[in-house]
């Protein structure tokens, strides 16, 4: 009912918990020596004891296992003693059959829990530590028995009826207690309905004892686990996760991949697990949902979530579930309407049950989480202009209540937006809400506006001590300053007074800030998820089909393999955590590509694929791809990055469409290009251009290639003009939107048209800026180039100017060799070579090696990269060359090279396969 | 529709019926109409009429269309043979028993006595006493099983038994319409909701005078396609029917029409009264609703049904005393009745005891869980208590009950105003405008949302006064509100227009206030500067009734006409062309 609090944990007992008390009577029975009756081994009891734990810890679903699952579980467990472990809990279980039997079954559980003072652990005895996990397990059942109703011991009593009746019906076999000996009976299921037993019981037998004996011998560390697993009992669960979203990006990223299917029983008497099992159950989920969307279903999980709230009414969570599932499948109706459900019954304070007293909470409620979640929304379905107007009312309201948690969400929140939909006209917008910001004034452009934003953020995320946000905000920073420069050009050109440049050295600060963020998570840990994540990953081992066979029969191992595997999961780094450190991985890997260093950016996108891939969204995990595709294609041509495209759409399978068709469509109309086809070039590139205006905004950078794109298809085809003039106007589009790092590439461009027309006079000054841009904007690689083609336009003003141009193509080629890609290497290459042709002063027939060596590695070069114009012009300077030497034999070789490039490039063929593709 | 005589002599014979068959509100509600016949004052004596004499006062006050009480011309009613008593003498006498206990309240006892009983009235009687046995201890599970996360689905067990049983009877035929409803009903508990209305129907065809059976029906009929889809023959009996589904769908026209009808043979049926009483206060018509109880208090002082309706009007109009002799009475007849709790909750509310009045409301609640008028207002409590998470709380939960609770939906919108989230808010403003697009206060609220200074998105709250303003806006915001915006986005035509039209209307309603002075500064300004000075004199000439400073702005503005229109004749003439 309104404004009543409940109790903070809900513990009920029910047949489940029951069952697992059998159990844990049989695992540590009253005094009893080391190793109680039925078990033969140490292992063998540990096992149980690790089995019970993660009964009592896995969220894997939201009701307890029915008897049926429990037996199931149980065979793969028990090994030897399944049938001794089932018979004898169905046993116990149905000799409860009154009241009074319930009543002296829990006062006999109170014996397996040690006394209060024996501190020092009898190695002998084997007893539950009160304050071991199973031991509070056990001291919760007994409390909650004893405040238990008579009412509610008999609906206890009716229960476990209704359980085992439930069992009965669907495997007899399992409830017929045997009559002779069922400590040794045999171990595979076969053997069970057959009148075999005896005949075969001898045999086994005797494999079963020498079999034992060599189980003995493997020690085992966990003996007690209490050692191993003193755990925290309580648990709190902060309200971080809900508001992970932010660092998320709400990322579109499904993903195709056969999650656990959702069984869920439609009948009978189901009861839902210990309250925080089911928390757990609910944030998994929701990390899943939004890591990989695809692997739900919507109305299936729906279903669930639906039950779920028929049993627990007062579980809100259960609404931000709903909302997310219908986020994720699209459904924005609904969405909004769960959405505004949810914080309408938690008010926005709801953590989990356990709501965390923290310092801003206040009676008001903290509906300002609402409004911070209603701006994602809108921002997931494309609406900015609605998105902005929510978040503007959560920056006030949370300035209104004194909630700077959610303010530093939001801010950066309103950076992301931003940042990624670049909206013409915010002005006003922002300026009315966030007064500081309208102090500065509101005739900012959106990337100033952005750039205050992120350092506001930046600040009040430090100050709150939020690591993860100020880590995500590192990484905002660190991609803001990658592609912005700190002031706006006013003029044309760099000048000296202004500081226009960027600076790496603060990418470089912000992304090590940012990975700092995992080593301050080692030493916290939340517990409760990832012991719960464990657990289930456990029991998920055992379901797995290789189990029930492969399991009996290899038991010793078996067991040591799956225990190992439960303990030896160190990862205490929550997965947020690792996402943002492996974005930040990413975020590195760009920020080499655009300073120019191929082989930093292939190992920081590599280690993100190897490391991180695991906990990142599948969008983030599809850029890395994407970046080691392009890699490949660089440096080893089309054909094997083709072949790696192709494993990369079937792992991404339809779902990050955006991100691998943007590269396939890159990458064919490069090879397009190359192969001289140009009808299909223009093709694609118009498909780019498609790509560029997507529903949630027109993406800036997306367009700014299209048309570079289209640019260099009319200059492939010799039509300057056009190609001059669509540079033109993308130079001043990138000047409007301050895109001056683009503008580099741009200028060069142009000069590239100018020397290809024959004006190289005119190109000279273009290329010139692009130089000093590219040296203002650290971009080395691009400079490089730059240079390479200031010394063609040298080159062909005349042969005077040869020694100028191989001064200079020698200054680049440090940083060619060792970064560029196979075009730039072959470029640079038949340029070095016809400097030396065109230099008077140089003979070819002292020193043929300086000519013949770069010709000949560049025509390997454009031949893998099947790049048909430059292969042809440096198969023609080797058949210069050799003819000069006089090597006829050689010499007829690249003439027939040549002559083949040049056919293959006058008549394209439109090979099948490349249509295939798309 | 049969004759009074023909009518009240069904009922007599269903009574006896419904009794036998222990539905007892059934017959409470036959005997009801029954006593609701009006009887012809000359056959009896005047101690007979006594009870009638009230009723029919209002309906000589009321009665706006006499000619509705005569039946449309081409509905040709069935006449229903009143099936005959199976009279077996074999189980009379375990009959008696049964029901003996049965009336104890002891249902499975009375189950078990009819355990080998064939006749049709025993076989009933045991499936229904099974049936509230089995809602009964649903009822003590409820409670038992109650958990720290809300109660859990506690299920009626005897449900599937039951339904299996009535289904084969069904398909053999010899199912009678008592067993239909209780079949129906069982569905319905199951959610098999289609089966249940077909089933249902059947019953109510066969057998009509089962108001259970009818009001089930109607819980089902939830939309108008379903309603018009039933395939119902024609008795009197529906018309009881389509004017309850009617009020449920709201449409309060039509059913008040129905009514109004049924009033012709049932002139001093109380509950037809109090359903009129309904449909007028959802049309806002308190004083009518006011007199109509008054008058029901008057003829049946003991009645709680619908008076919880009767505490919202009182609360309306602000009566005190009325309220709290109400509370008491009700309080006196039946302190554990959700209405009565209700209406000592309302008393505290108006009295501003906020505290207690939510106490009042959670006991109500405790009574009925989905008491969905009792959430609402304790909404509105805690809004008064500045507890806005636990009035959000409430009018959710009220919503969640039935989405079509405009008012909740209005209240959600209200409380995120109150904490300075008009965008947030305005998603619940749309929703409750949807749902009753006819109320100017709902477009009002919306207005003023968008109108907020942290919104400021002055278009769309002019659209929303604008609706306002077409759906008879009592109190006269909107005109003037629309006024005021186009005036400050410096429309003045369309502010012109909409001053005039306020203007207007408090003539009409003879009002007089800070908006007339307004509206006729602005006319005279704006009519001066259009150069229409004699309208504009007039506006100033009435403007000097008033004291404060608009009165020396009126002299102004008089002397700048008179300078004008003496000072540029030529002007003169080209505005006023003869």
């Amino acid at each position: 009912m309104a404004g009543t609090l409940k109790q903070a944990s809900a513990f009920t007992i029910t047949p489940h918990k029951v069952s697992v008390c059998v159990l844990l009577q049989v695992y540590a029975p009253p005094a009893q020596i080391s190793l109680p009756f039925p078990f033969s081994s140490v292992s063998q009891h540990n096992r149980l004891a690790l089995y019970l734990l993660t009964l009592t810890k896995s969220c894997d679903g939201i009701f307890e296992p029915t008897l049926d699952e429990l037996i199931t579980q149980l065979r793969e467990v028990g090994g030897l003693l399944n049938h001794w472990l089932t018979d004898h809990l169905t046993n116990k279980l149905a000799s409860l059959s009154s009241p009074d039997d319930l009543f002296n079954f829990f006062s006999d559980l109170r014996g397996i829990l040690a006394g209060p003072d024996t501190t020092v652990m009898d190695d002998d005895q084997i007893s539950l530590d009160p304050t071991s996990n199973l031991g509070v397990y056990v001291r919760r059942c007994l409390l909650a028995f004893n405040v238990m109703s008579f009412e509610g011991v008999c609906h206890l009593l009716t229960n476990i009826g209704a359980y085992c009746k439930e069992a009965l019906t669907s495997s007899a076999p399992y409830e017929l207690p045997r009559s002779d000996d069922f400590s040794n009976a045999p171990e595979t299921l076969e053997y069970e309905n057959m009148d075999l037993e005896n005949l075969v019981f001898e045999k086994v037998n005797a494999e079963l004892e020498s079999r034992k004996r060599s189980y003995e011998r493997v020690s085992f560390h966990n003996h007690a686990p209490r050692a191993l697993f003193g755990l925290v009992e309580d648990i709190n669960l902060t309200a971080e996760p809900k508001l992970k979203n932010v660092d998320k990006n709400m990322e579109h990223s499904p993903f195709s991949q056969s999650d656990k299917p959702m069984i869920v029983d439609p009948s009978g008497e189901n009861f839902l697990r210990t309250n925080w099992q089911v928390q757990g159950y609910l944030l998994e989920q929701a990390d899943l949902i939004e890591k990989r969307r695809s692997s739900f279903s919507l109305n299936s999980f729906e279903s669930i979530l639906k039950q779920l709230q028929k049993q627990a009414p007062e579980l809100h969570r259960v609404h931000f579930l709903q909302y997310l599932n219908s986020l994720y499948h699209d459904d924005y109706p609904l969405a909004l309407e769960y959405l505004h459900r949810y914080f309408d019954y938690s008010a926005g304070t709801e953590g989990c049950d356990i709501v965390t007293s923290t310092t801003g909470s206040n009676s008001f409620g903290r509906y300002e989480n609402a409004l911070l979640c209603l701006g994602m929304m809108h921002f997931h379905f494309g609406h900015p202009k609605e998105a902005l107007e929510v978040l503007t009312e959560a920056v006030r309201v949370s300035q209104q209540y004194g909630d700077d948690t959610c303010l530093a969400y939001t801010m950066s929140a309103i950076c992301n937006l931003l940042s990624e939909i670049g909206i013409s006209d915010t002005t006003g917008i922002i300026g009315s809400s966030y007064s500081h910001v309208a102090s500065i004034g509101t005739s900012l452009s959106i990337q100033e506006q952005l750039f205050v934003l992120l350092r506001r953020s930046l600040k009040r995320a430090e100050s709150l001590k939020l690591k993860r946000l100020v880590a995500s905000s590192h990484l905002a920073m660190a991609k803001f300053d990658l592609t912005h420069v700190q002031r706006p050009l006013l003029s044309f050109g760099p000048k000296a007074s202004m500081k226009l440049r960027t600076f790496p050295v603060n990418v470089c600060k912000d992304l090590r800030s940012c990975s700092r963020l995992i080593s301050e998570f080692d030493t916290e840990s939340e517990l409760m998820i990832t012991d719960g994540a464990m657990s289930t990953v456990w029991l998920e081992n055992l379901k797995k089909p290789m189990g029930s066979t492969v399991f009996i029969q290899d038991n010793g191992s078996g067991n040591i393999r799956d225990s190992f595997r439960f303990c030896a999961q160190p990862c205490s780094v929550p997965a947020s955590v690792q996402q943002l450190v492996g974005s930040s991985y990413l975020v590195r890997a760009t920020a080499w590509e655009t300073y120019g260093s191929a082989p930093l950016a292939r190992i920081s996108a590599l280690v993100f694929a190897t490391c991180f891939a695991e906990s990142s969204s599948s969008e983030d995990v599809a850029l890395a791809y994407a970046k080691l595709i392009r890699h490949i294609a660089m440096f080893k041509g089309y054909k094997e990055a083709f072949n790696a495209l192709k494993i990369a759409e079937e792992k991404f399978l339809s779902v990050s469409k955006s991100r691998i068709l943007l590269l396939k469509l890159q990458l064919l109309h490069e090879r397009a290009l190359h192969k001289g086809n140009l009808k299909r070039a223009q093709q694609l590139c118009d498909e780019l251009g498609v790509l560029a205006s997507s529903v949630t905004g027109v993406d800036m950078d997306l367009e700014a290639e299209a048309s570079l794109r289209s640019a260099r298809t009319l200059l492939a085809a010799n039509q300057y003009s056009e190609a001059a003039a669509v540079a033109h106007t993308l130079f001043c589009m990138c000047y409007k939107f301050n895109m001056q790092v683009e503008n580099a590439t741009v200028l060069l461009l142009l000069a590239e048209i100018h020397k290809k027309s024959g004006n190289a006079v005119l190109g000279i000054p273009y290329v010139l800026a692009s130089i000093s841009f590219c040296q203002l904007f650290n971009l080395d690689l691009l400079r490089a180039s730059a240079s390479l083609t200031l010394a063609e336009l040298w080159l062909s003003l005349g042969s005077t100017h040869a020694k100028r141009a191989v001064i200079l193509i020698h200054g680049a080629l440090p940083i060619i060799l060792g970064h560029g890609g196979l075009e730039l290497r072959g470029r640079a290459f038949i340029a070095e070579a016809k400097c030396y042709l065109s230099d008077s002063s140089f003979s070819v027939i002292d020193n043929p090696e300086v000519v013949l060596d770069p010709l000949s590695q560049a025509s390997e070069e454009f031949e893998v990269l099947e790049y048909h114009e430059l292969a042809a012009e440096a198969f023609y300077l080797l058949a210069i060359v050799y003819n000069k030497l006089g090597l006829s034999e050689e010499r007829e070789e690249a003439a027939v090279s040549f002559k083949k490039h040049i056919i293959a490039l006058e008549t394209p063929v439109d090979e099948r396969f490349l249509f295939d593709m798309l | 529709m049969g004759t009074k005589e023909s009518c009240r002599m069904e009922l007599r014979t269903a009574i006896r019926h419904l009794s036998d068959r222990c539905l007892y509100s059934a017959s409470k509600w036959a005997a009801e109409q029954l006593m609701g016949i009006e009887i012809d004052p000359s056959k009896y004596t005047p101690s007979h009429t006594r009870f009638q004499r009230g009723s029919s006062s209002i309906r000589r006050r009321y009665r706006t269309n006499e000619s509705t009480s005569t039946p449309a011309a081409g509905i040709s009613y069935i006449c229903t043979p009143v099936p005959d008593e199976d009279n077996e003498e074999m189980d009379t006498d375990f009959y008696l028993l049964a029901k003996s206990y049965f009336d104890c309240r002891e249902y499975r006892r009375a189950a078990h006595v009819l355990r080998d009983q064939t006749g049709k009235k025993a076989f009933f009687l045991r499936c229904y006493a099974l049936y509230l046995a089995g809602e009964k201890r649903k009822e003590e599970e409820i409670i038992e099983l109650e958990g720290p996360l809300g109660k859990s689905e506690a299920l009626n067990q005897e449900l599937v038994s039951l339904e299996r049983e009535l289904s084969v009877l069904r398909k053999n035929g010899t199912i009678d319409s008592f067993g239909l409803y209780l079949y129906g009903l069982v569905l319905k508990e199951k959610g098999n909701d289609n089966l249940a209305c077909t089933v249902l129907v059947e019953s109510v065809n066969s057998y009509p005078w089962n108001w259970n059976a009818w009001s089930e029906l109607q819980s089902l009929c939830t939309t108008a396609d379903t309603l018009n889809s039933l395939n119902l023959s024609n008795h009197w009996m529906k018309d009881f029917f389509l004017a309850s589904a009617y009020h449920e769908l709201r449409m309060h026209n039509e059913s008040l029409a129905k009514y109004e009808y049924l009033q012709g043979t049932f002139s001093s049926s109380n509950y037809i009264h109090a359903q009129i009483a309904k449909a007028q206060y959802n049309l806002r018509e308190f004083e009518q609703v006011e007199v109509i109880f008054e008058e029901l208090l008057r003829n049946d002082p003991y009645r709680v049904e619908d008076m919880d309706m009767y505490s919202n009007v009182l609360y309306a109009k602000e009566c005190y005393s009325a309220l709290s002799y109400l509370a008491h009475r009700v309080f006196m007849t039946d302190k554990y009745r959700p209405e009565s709790c209700c209406i000592i909750g309302n008393y505290y509310s108006l009295k501003g005891q906020h505290e207690k009045s939510v106490m009042y409301f959670r006991r109500a609640l405790k009574l009925n869980k989905k008491y969905l008028s009792a959430w609402t207002l304790m909404g509105h409590e805690y809004v008064e208590m500045k507890n806005t998470p636990a009035a959000i709380d409430a009018y959710r939960r009220a919503v969640d009950i039935n989405p079509c609770d405009y008012r909740a939906w209005y209240g959600l919108g209200q409380a995120y105003e109150m904490m300075g989230m008009p965008f947030y808010a305005l998603h619940y403003f749309r929703k409750s405008v949807f749902l009753q697009p006819n109320d100017s206060r709902l477009w009002i609220a919306m207005a003023q949302c968008y109108e907020t200074e942290q919104l400021n998105m002055i278009e769309e709250a002019i659209k929303c006064y604008r609706r306002a303003a077409n759906c008879n806006d009592r109190e006269a915001i909107a005109l003037h509100q629309l006024a005021k915006l186009h005036k400050e986005l410096g429309r003045f035509e369309e502010a012109a227009f909409y001053y005039r039209e306020d203007l207007e209307r408090m003539e009409d309603e003879e009002r007089e206030g800070p908006n007339t002075v307004e509206a006729l500064l602005f006319l005279g300004q704006y009519c001066k500067d259009q150069k229409r000075f004699e309208e504009a004199s007039m506006y100033c000439n009435r403007l000097l009734d008033y004291t404060g400073p608009e009165k020396e702005q009126a002299k102004s503005l008089l002397r700048g006409i008179r300078l004008e229109q003496s000072g540029l004749p030529a002007t003169d003439v080209e505005q006023f062309p003869q």
